[in-house]
Order: C-alpha cells, then structure tokens, then sequence
C-alpha cells in the first residue's frame, strides 16, 4: 500500500488540483440539469482529459463521476427533478423537506453524505480492493439474479402506505422492462414496429416524466402562480456537519450498501440508494416519518450514491471490469492515457494507481467546500415564484431529456410519464417503485435466462452455488417478513378501522 | 435569480446562426456499443481527427439492438457532417442481411475505414481440462454439449466465427449469451464459463487471466495483436471467411445527402488523422489494426462481405439444430 503514496507528487500540484476542482463544479452542475447524468459528462470532458498529463486527467474525470453522481441530488431536492436516476431516492425526503422550509439543511445533508459516503467508499476502496475484487468474480448470473430480486422485494419496504399498491406499481416497472429488444434472440419485444422502442423506452425520460413533471401539474393545479413563498434566507452554513453525527450507523452502512454494490459490475448506485433507503426506513427510530421529510432518507440515499463511485473502482482499476457504465469510459480514458487497468497496474504503476485514489479523495473533500458554499445560490430557486419556476424547471426537463439521444420520441415518453405519474399520485400510488421495477426488470431475467443456460442440472444451480443460495435464503425470509407483516397490518386495520387512507 | 439568466442563456445556445465556415462546432461520433476497451479506439482516432479540425470530436456511445440504434440515432440528425457513424460491420452489413435494418452499406458516404479488430477464443490460464485448441476441441467433441461459451452477444460475427469454428470440427458446445464479450470475460474467469470468443481490447485489460488459444483469422498481423497466438488455420481449420469477413471493423461514414465539401474537409482530416505515427502506434498496442483503406476502395472492400458472411450464418443455424439434437 505503501508504493501508492508515490501518487503524492503527481497529484499535489497546481495543475491536477484546477483540474480536480474544475470537474467538480462541472459534474455538480452536470448533476443538477435534469438528464444529464455523470456518464454524459465524462464523455463530453474525456477529449479535454487527454490534453493534460494522466493524474490531472483522471482526476478531473472522477471529479466528474463523483460531483455529478452528487448533484443530482440538488435538483431532486429543491425542484423534485432528480437529476440522475441515481438521485431518485433522495426526493422522496429531501423534497418535502425543503417544501417545509429546511431547504439548506436538505442540500447540505446531501453534499455531507454524499462526501463521507465517498470518503467511506475511497477507503473500501484502499484498504479491499484486491478482496473485493476476488468476491466480485464469484458473482455470477445467479447471484445477479438473487440480487435484483432483493431489489425488487424492498419495493414492499420503500413504497408507502398499501404494500398491494407498492406492488402493482413495481408490476408496472417490470412490464416497461420488457419492452425492447431481448438480449437472448435479438428479436423485438412489445416495440410495436417502433424502432425507437429498440432498447425500451429511456429510463432518464420515464424518471423526468414521473416525478418532475407530475409535480408540474400538481403546481399549477394548486395556482398562486405569483406567490412569492416565504423561505428562509439561506447562507452558508456547516449546519449540516451537526445533523449528520445523529446518522453515523445510517451513514456508515449506507455508505457500505453503495461500495458493496458498485463493486459488484452491473448493479449500481440507483439500485444501492434504493436499498440502502429501504434499509434505513427499516431501521428507523420513532418519530422519523419516511416520505415526509426524514433526515435519514437523505443520508441513506446520498451516501450509497456516492458510495457506489468508490465500488465501483474497485473492479475497474483492479480488474480491468468497469463496475458501471461512467466507470467504463473512467477505464477507456485511462487506456487512451497509456495505463491498462488490471492486477498488472498495481505492481507496474502504483504510482497512478496511488494518484487516482487521492483525486478521488481529494475530489470528494472539494465537492463538501463547494456544495456548503453553493448551498444558497442552489437554494435561492425556491424564492421564485411560480409563473418563473414552472416553464423553467419545463424547459430544464425538455432540454435534458432531449439532449440524452436527440430523440423527439424521448421527449413523448417523458409527456406521458408525466400523466401517468399525476394519475397515480392522485390515485395514491407510489411512483418509486416503477423505475425501481424498470432497472432491475432486465437484470433479473436476463441473468435467470442465463444461469438456466449455464446450469447442467437446472433450477439447482441457484441453490448449489453458497453466495447465491445465501442471496435466495435472504430473499426468501424477506418475502416472508414483508407477508406476515402485511397480514398483521391489514388484521390490525380491521380491529382497528381507522381514517380511511385511501 | 438563478432561472432568468438561465433560460436567456439556452435561448441564446439554439438560436445561434450557422455563420461560419465548417466545423463551427463540436462533432459527434456515434458508437454503436456500450463503453469499454473498443470505444477507446474510436476516441484515439475522433482525438487525432479533432486536432485536424480544430474542434473537439466526441464519442457517443449509443448502444441497443445489435448496434442498429446507433444507426437510427444518427440518421435522425441533419445531413451537416456534424454526426458521424462508426459503422460497425454489424450494424452496417449484417443486421441489414438478417432483415432487422433497412439500410445497405451503399446508403451512406464513407470517409476512411477506421480500424479491424480479429476475435479469439481464450480459456483461463488456470484451467486444467484442456491447455491449447486441440485439447479444447477434443474435450468438447467427448462431452457433446456440456462446456459453456460465450461469443458476447448472439448471432453477432464472434458468434459467427465461433459457430463456424464448431462446424467444421464437429463439436458442440452451449451458448450463452450476454450483452456485451466485456461482460462475459468476468464469468469466464469466475470459472462459470468454460470459454469464449474475445476481441483485442478485452483480450489486453485481461490477458493476466486468460490465455489466447486460436486467433479467429487468416491475418499474420491479427495473431500479433494476441501477443503471437496461433491462428485457427495453423491447426488445419479453414474458416471459410476470408480477408476482413470473419474480423470485427469499422469504416466512419456520413449521411448521403451531406455538402461535397464537408465531406471533402471530414476525409482530409481522418486521413491526415490515420497517417500519424503515433495514432497508428496507440491502436496497435491496443490490438486494433488500422485498415487504411481510402473512401474510393470503400464498396470494393465492403461490398463482398456481405457474402462471406451468409456461411457464418449458416454455421449459427447448424450449432442450434446440433444442441437441439444433443438435449433430446
């Protein structure tokens, strides 16, 4: 570990720190404009990255990955656009707390756990890599397939109010997953003759039209259009830096999710921010009320989020197996430098393997400065009022999902999503668990095609492997907790009928 | 306040007129894969071009339905030379031969031909059941069915090559399919796969863990790019493709309808970009072989690929009905 500190020099010089500070503010701001994820940045940055020795170049594309991964959380907070799928789980509380008032501390919680999550993640990262790494390969099609389907159970858990409802919204999810083209015959499923339904509809697209244009329609249903809302004056504050220490357990495990998560290649922050969320409202203290504005939502999501960038180096830096598409082109922008990653770079090159740890650590420290300091500016959006923020935060939507394929179709997804999501609101239905249902949808069948195929002896494989029969022993005590609790529930409302919460 | 400047300043961004001389602008190269090692090869050349040009040339990578999306993406955009396609064998001849595109090779007008890349079949460096190709194809010729491979994605041209390879020796082992061969190589080396085809870029981010035993081309360059590896033909298989039918290539194209003259300028510049020493350096140690042929020998070199591959095809519909006939 010790040969890493050679990194020391590379990245301590004016040059790499500009260039580190400069993707942060560019992933932050990439983060914040709806569609435009972290991926989109790194792409659009990597022909500058080239032109800078390999340390200022890497660092400034992780400081993409990591400010976008985190700015995302920005929009979803203060505008209920998450600006990445990834940060879908942090509007759930971080919008209502922001509606009553706590605006500052929402963002500054954001950037806090997203920052220690990061750090957390960084020293998984240092001190496991080469273990970790060893783990990820024993991950195979049936213990995706385990995985997702732990996914897709915790939709019981985050959905609020009637598991049922949480369900048939999750079913919804599943169904839009399958359109598209099938990865095992290449045939078209459910795409009608469109060919823009080719790869299914754009979850960026189905994610804008859910959340942020239902939230649209419900503005201007609720009028006032010229109110100016009476928040408070926001300033740079490390408030947050306080609230954070009553989470530590929730940010420490959230954080560990995220890593555990991203280092398994092909799973990711979106999955991880979920699961971490469903973790914490688990484990919730009396008197947090999930959904309505808990601290502990923030910390949960965020941290996992930002987590998952640090496991997701795991395997790309010592595998050569990117652990999420950012994480992909992280790896094609460190071959085009010269480096290939792999066991290899460890022993050949510690000191860039050691320089790109302190970019990302480093980065993450950046990203808490900047977030605190940008923390009013972002919050002033709320002192707008209505007649301002509504066509703005419409053309933001448009602009942002237009600019992910140039796609006019893409931009009739979101218009429909965004119906269908005021109806389901308005019918109380849970919005999560669609998109928690529409990313894990392929994943859980492809790899259940898949190690059907690879087993000899059919459905045992699932169960003769240890990890996975492990996942699928979980899975299955999961399902039983979520239907006795379900059943208590409902036999408690029936001694007990109390309002109706329909 | 924060969304006034904002939305002046997008407003500002779309109504910009087109005054100046081409490229005024950044240019698009649409990718038809997901990110990964091939992608770099793409952005080595896009680089090089950008410098040619003055603006930057970014790599967009468009992945879905076989590599068509891609296709389908960039032709919705103006015909301004600032989108361009890396056409891919697959998306370019081969999904239009197996009816799932429109287009023909000859719909589009081509810049230079970018790079090939041959596939190989590699096992792990550990693995104790069979060393080299022989003893792989003889392992998978006394246990019909049971070893299990991956070309990446189905009915693709490793697919082809590999069911080709199987054909004409008469083995039979199961598929499986997955999205992309950077995917795959990870359960190869978990051990739940028993090979599989791969192409250059996997092969070096890999190649501590795996090792080369046929080189799925005729090419002496191709076997150097698998650090010398044998090639299929040095043990007697003809393949039956030849030339750049049986390899994986790219040849950048713009639409028809684009100007004379901003073709003129794209080709001078990714010719001038190609020429470099030090990009042609970059992609051969990647393992991506820069092909050099002009946009005039563009319909003589892609034009009979297109029947080449129709015995790859053939080979896939064999391998189905040989492990049909090996389950009963």
């Amino acid at each position: 570990m010790f040969e890493l500190l050679q990194g020391v020099p590379l990245f301590f010089n004016p040059l790499a720190l500009a260039a580190t500070t400069l993707g942060i503010i560019a992933g932050l701001v990439i983060g914040v404009l709806p569609g435009l994820g972290p991926l989109m940045g790194i792409v659009l940055m990597l022909p500058v990255a080239f032109h800078l020795p390999p340390i200022a170049g890497m660092g400034m594309l992780i400081a993409i990955y990591i400010g976008g991964s985190a700015g995302g959380s920005v929009s979803a907070i203060l505008l209920r656009i998450p600006g990445t799928p990834i940060a879908a789980a942090t509007l759930f509380d971080g919008f209502p707390m922001a509606q009553k008032g706590r605006a500052q501390d929402a963002v500054g919680l954001a950037m806090t756990a997203s920052t220690l999550g990061g750090l957390i993640g960084g020293i998984v990262l240092l001190f496991f890599s080469p273990l970790l790494a060893k783990f990820a390969l024993r991950f195979a099609p049936p213990e995706y397939f385990g995985m997702a389907l732990l996914g897709v159970l915790t939709i019981a858990i985050v959905s609020e109010g009637s598991a049922l409802k949480g369900l048939l919204a999750g079913g919804l999810g599943l169904a839009l997953a399958m359109i598209g083209t099938d990865e095992f015959t290449n045939a078209y499923r459910f795409t009608f003759g469109n060919f823009n339904l080719s790869s299914g509809p754009h979850v960026v697209a189905v994610v804008v039209g859910l959340f942020a244009l239902s939230e649209l329609f419900f503005q201007i249903e609720s009028g006032g259009f010229l109110d100016r809302p009476n928040v408070q004056r926001l300033r740079v504050s490390f408030r947050a830096f306080r609230l954070i220490v009553h989470h530590k357990v929730n940010l420490v495990r959230s954080a560990l999710i995220g890593t555990f998560f991203g280092a398994i290649p092909g799973t990711g922050g979106d999955v991880s921010a979920f699961i971490s969320y469903a973790a914490a409202k688990k484990m919730s203290r009396p008197g947090e009320v999930f959904g309505e504005g808990a601290e502990a939502g923030i910390v949960a999501s965020e941290a996992a989020n930002n987590g998952c960038c640090g496991g997701a180096m795991i395997p790309t830096l010592s595998l050569g197996i990117p652990g999420d598409g950012s994480t992909a082109v992280l790896m094609g922008g460190l071959i085009l430098l010269g480096f290939f990653p792999g066991p290899e770079l460890f022993r050949s090159h510690p000191e860039i393997v050691g320089g790109i740890f302190i970019a990302y650590m480093v980065g993450n420290i950046i990203m808490l400065l900047l977030g605190v300091v940008l923390a009013p500016l972002f919050g002033r959006v709320l002192r707008i009022p209505k007649a301002w923020l509504i066509p703005a935060v419409l053309l933001l939507s448009v602009l942002g999902t237009y600019a992910l394929q140039s796609s006019v179709f893409d931009l009739w997804v979101m218009l429909v999503f965004g119906a269908v999501g005021y109806l389901m609101r308005r019918a109380h239905y849970p919005l999560a668990p669609v998109i928690i249902g529409m990313i894990l949808g392929n994943v859980l069948e492809n790899n259940f095609r898949r190690a059907l195929l690879l087993s000899r002896d059919g459905p045992m494989i699932f169960v003769e492997r240890p990890i996975s029969a492990a996942i699928i022993a979980i899975d299955i005590l999961l399902l039983i907790m979520i239907v006795v609790s379900t059943i208590r529930a409902s036999r408690r409302a029936e001694r007990d009928p109390g309002p109706d919460q329909t | 306040m924060f969304a006034r400047p904002l939305i002046f300043a997008a407003g500002l961004v779309l109504a910009m007129p087109a005054w100046a001389e081409f490229p005024e602008r950044n240019i698009e190269n649409i990718y038809p894969w997901a990110p990964g090692a091939t992608m770099a090869a793409s952005q080595v050349i896009a680089d090089a071009m950008g410098k040619e040009l003055g603006v930057n040339v970014s790599v967009v990578s468009t992945p879905g339905a076989a590599g068509t999306k891609a296709f389908q993406v960039a032709l919705e955009k103006p015909a301004d030379g600032y989108t361009i396609f890396d056409g891919y064998v697959a998306p370019l001849v081969l999904q239009p031969l197996l009816g799932q595109a429109k287009w023909t090779y000859e719909n589009f007008t081509p810049l230079w031909s970018a790079t090939s890349n041959s596939f190989a079949i590699v096992i792990r460096k550990d693995e104790s059941r069979f060393k080299d190709f022989p003893s792989l194809i003889a392992y998978a010729k006394a246990h019909p069915g049971e070893l299990r491979y991956s070309p990446g994605a189905p009915n693709g041209l490793p697919h082809m090559v590999a069911a080709k390879v199987m054909q004409t020796s008469d083995a039979v082992a199961q598929v499986v399919p997955y999205p992309e061969i950077d995917v795959a190589i990870k359960d190869l080396r978990g051990g739940v796969l028993d090979f599989m085809i791969t192409n250059p870029g996997v092969y070096q981010t890999n190649k501590d863990d795996v090792k080369v035993v046929a080189v799925l081309s005729e090419l002496k360059r191709a076997s150097e790019t698998y650090g010398g590896a044998p090639r299929v033909q040095d043990y007697g298989i003809d393949l039956g493709m030849k030339g750049l039918a049986p390899m994986g290539w790219n040849w950048w194209l713009v639409r028809k309808e684009t100007p004379k003259e901003v073709v003129a300028k794209l080709r001078d510049a990714m010719g001038k970009a190609l020429a470099r020493t030090d990009v042609q350096e970059k992609l051969m140690a990647m393992g991506y072989v820069p092909l050099g042929y002009g946009p005039d020998e563009y319909a003589k070199i892609v034009g009979p690929v297109a029947a080449d591959l129709q015995s790859g095809m053939d080979a896939i519909a064999w391998e189905k009905k040989a492990l049909q006939s090996v389950k009963k």
